[in-house]
């Protein structure tokens, strides 16, 4: 509800003080509009007018050529050949990497959600008083502690599960290694770990929370089943907290980028996000990625002269900011009904 | 007989419920506990790349001491989070005047204020942005004639520069919305018929009626800062001279470049003893819970 009273809305004083906070509003919209502007002009500038001196504000010659040229490229650009086994900087077309990112991001949300939300229903409303105490503290307990700790381990778990050692243990006595799987360079490796959370595991309890228990208790004595008291009763009434740990867990999954970066390194597993960064560097020279290997000009050059620097990249940005945006609008009305956030109680 | 099947039913739910937290207790415990766990024991190693690993104590840690990296990381780090502090509370802020106008108004002002976009892509954009030659932000203070800047490549700037494009992505920004339009207008009239004005219903109801969502997001935006990684990796990748490397990205470095799995994780381990000094005062210093 406004603040200022509606009575004294009519005064000088007071409508000056709504026309401020009115222009501050719109300043800063235009402010945050500028770099989306740019981005989306940018998108649509040919490769030439990308590199004009001043920038030009609005294009002479609109064109969609860098989104054309961004969905059907792949296996050129690589000074020391497209199929050599130096990975090259846009080896594959553009759906490659959106697919990395769907899949990674599917795969997190149909694991994680169900995963978070049975754990968290069962502790609210299933497990004795006892048992629930304990094992809330282990489920909520790694919040506590900044995930950066586990970075290295978790690194080295992946490469043989169940193992965080750099090489795989001998069975005792024996000469034989412990069975292990290698989750290094598949998707598992950022899906699985990503599986369980803590934080929407917290979201999910403080709404079963607040689900009378005499209501499931009453479908209990009508002889009602565990699972179908989940799914017909207690399923609806929480849309909006599954709706907002959808929208969380999806834009969580889909803006990743250091963990990708860290256990997907083969090309052909980039999501969107690690696959912007990498030709992001590349256009502005940065060398680091490509450490003892020359040509990086000759890259460049190469990408100009087929009409793709950052025009191409802009496009890709906006193709990968698409689905957040459309996520935001399906979710919005839920979200606002949705997060009321507790704290930590 | 009654406190019998009570108790049977009890227990016919708790099996039930071993059942449903199965798969969540395997993930949390190899992937929540057991590398948190097992960070402790890799930071006493040294790993050789061909030999086995080798106990070492806590040469790790004075190897990270004598490193003069050490410091200036962990100095940059802090110099980060300070400065996006300062742009913690702009959403706050956006959030208790969006109120203020007229219900169509804040329909479209909160697409536009607020609407996400993917966050390398902001990040990305900034970047171009950046661009010293053919940037938006030099083009912009060339023909106000200013002289251009230098913007990613100085060191002086380049922090700054970092925190730029966090405020593109305002996910979290809904959560104060929400929890601003859930304050029950009641509090509102009341202030009212007792005089109060907009300052004073803005001190002592809304802000502190949002104190257990401003803690919390306080919180996770400092631990989220003391351990920043994309920006200034796509950014800067931590140039120029070091002055924008991070703590995290120094932790990459060392682990997955340069395969020092035990220097790394001593470093992860530093900062997070920092991190939980920080956690702990801010959890004695601003309680959540207006009621308590």
């Amino acid at each position: 509800m406004p603040l200022i009273s509606k009575v004294g809305r009519r005064k000088f004083r007071v409508k000056l003080v709504l026309l401020t906070i009115g222009a501050f509003l719109w300043i800063g919209v235009i402010l945050r509009m500028i770099p989306l502007w740019w981005m989306f002009i940018t998108s649509i500038k040919p490769a030439e007018e990308v590199y004009l001196i001043p920038p030009t504000l609005f294009p002479h010659r609109p064109t969609f050529a860098a989104y054309k040229i961004i969905i059907t490229l792949s296996g050129y650009i690589s000074s020391t050949g497209a199929y050599s086994a130096h990975p090259g900087w846009m080896t594959y077309p553009m759906y490659v990497y959106l697919k990395n990112s769907l899949i990674i991001t599917f795969g997190t949300m149909i694991l994680q959600i169900p995963i978070t939300a049975l754990a968290a229903y069962a502790i609210s409303k299933l497990e004795s008083p006892r048992w629930s105490r304990i094992l809330f503290l282990f489920f909520i307990g790694t919040m506590m502690i900044p995930g950066q700790i586990a970075l290295i381990p978790t690194y080295l778990l992946i490469q043989h599960f169940p193992f965080p050692t750099r090489s795989i243990p001998y069975i005792p006595f024996t000469k034989i290694k412990w069975p292990a799987f290698n989750l290094f360079n598949t998707y598992f490796a950022v899906i699985i770990p990503a599986s369980f959370s803590a934080f929407y595991f917290l979201l999910f309890k403080g709404f079963f929370d607040t689900v009378p228990d005499s209501i499931l208790n009453a479908a209990r004595v009508d002889g009602a089943s565990e699972l179908s008291i989940l799914r017909r009763i207690v399923m609806p009434i929480s849309k909006p907290v599954f709706a907002a740990v959808s929208y969380f867990s999806f834009s969580a999954a889909w803006n990743s980028y250091m963990w990708p970066l860290m256990v997907l390194q083969r090309e052909k597993l980039y999501p969107m996000s690690v696959q912007l960064a990498r030709i992001s560097r590349l256009l502005s020279g940065q060398t680091m990625d490509v450490r003892g290997r020359g040509g990086l000009t000759e890259d460049l050059t190469k990408m100009i002269e087929l009409g793709w620097s950052w025009n191409g990249l802009m496009a890709m940005s906006i193709v990968e900011s698409i689905p957040v945006f459309v996520m935001f609008i399906v979710f919005r009305e839920y979200l606002m009904t949705g997060i009321k956030l507790r704290g930590f109680k | 007989m009654k406190e019998k099947a009570r108790k049977e039913s009890q227990k016919r739910k708790s099996r039930l419920a071993k059942i449903f937290m199965s798969p969540a207790i395997l993930i949390q415990f190899f992937f929540g506990w057991l590398p948190i766990g097992m960070a402790f024991a890799v930071c006493l190693f040294h790993y050789h790349v061909l030999k086995p690993e080798e106990y070492v104590g806590l040469a790790n840690f004075q190897d990270l001491f004598a490193d003069p990296l050490t410091f200036q990381v962990i100095k940059n780090t802090f110099i980060y989070t300070g400065m996006s502090l300062a742009i913690f509370l702009l959403p706050v802020i956006v959030s208790i005047l969006l109120m203020e106008m007229n219900k169509s108004t804040i329909r479209i002002m909160m697409y536009l204020w607020f609407f996400p976009i993917a966050s390398t892509a902001s990040i990305v954009i900034w970047k171009w942005m950046y661009n010293t030659e053919y940037g938006l932000l030099n083009s912009i203070l060339m023909s106000l004639g200013l002289p251009t800047l230098r913007w990613l490549n100085d060191p002086r700037l380049v922090i700054f520069c970092l925190i730029l494009p966090g405020i593109l992505m305002y996910g979290p920004s809904l959560i104060y919305l929400a929890t601003i339009q859930s304050i029950p207008d009641e509090l509102y009239e009341a202030a009212e018929l007792e005089g109060a004005g907009f300052w004073s219903k803005v001190w002592h109801i809304t802000l502190p009626r949002m104190r257990p969502v401003l803690a919390m997001m306080l919180l996770l935006s400092i631990i989220g800062s003391m351990s920043v990684f994309s920006q200034p990796w796509i950014l800067t990748h931590g140039g120029p001279n070091n002055a924008s490397m991070m703590v995290v990205m120094r932790i990459v470095n060392l682990a997955i470049y340069n395969m020092r799995y035990g220097k790394g994780t001593a470093l992860a381990i530093i900062l997070f003893a920092i991190l939980m000094v920080i956690i702990i005062i801010q959890r004695k210093y601003f309680k959540e819970d207006i009621d308590r």
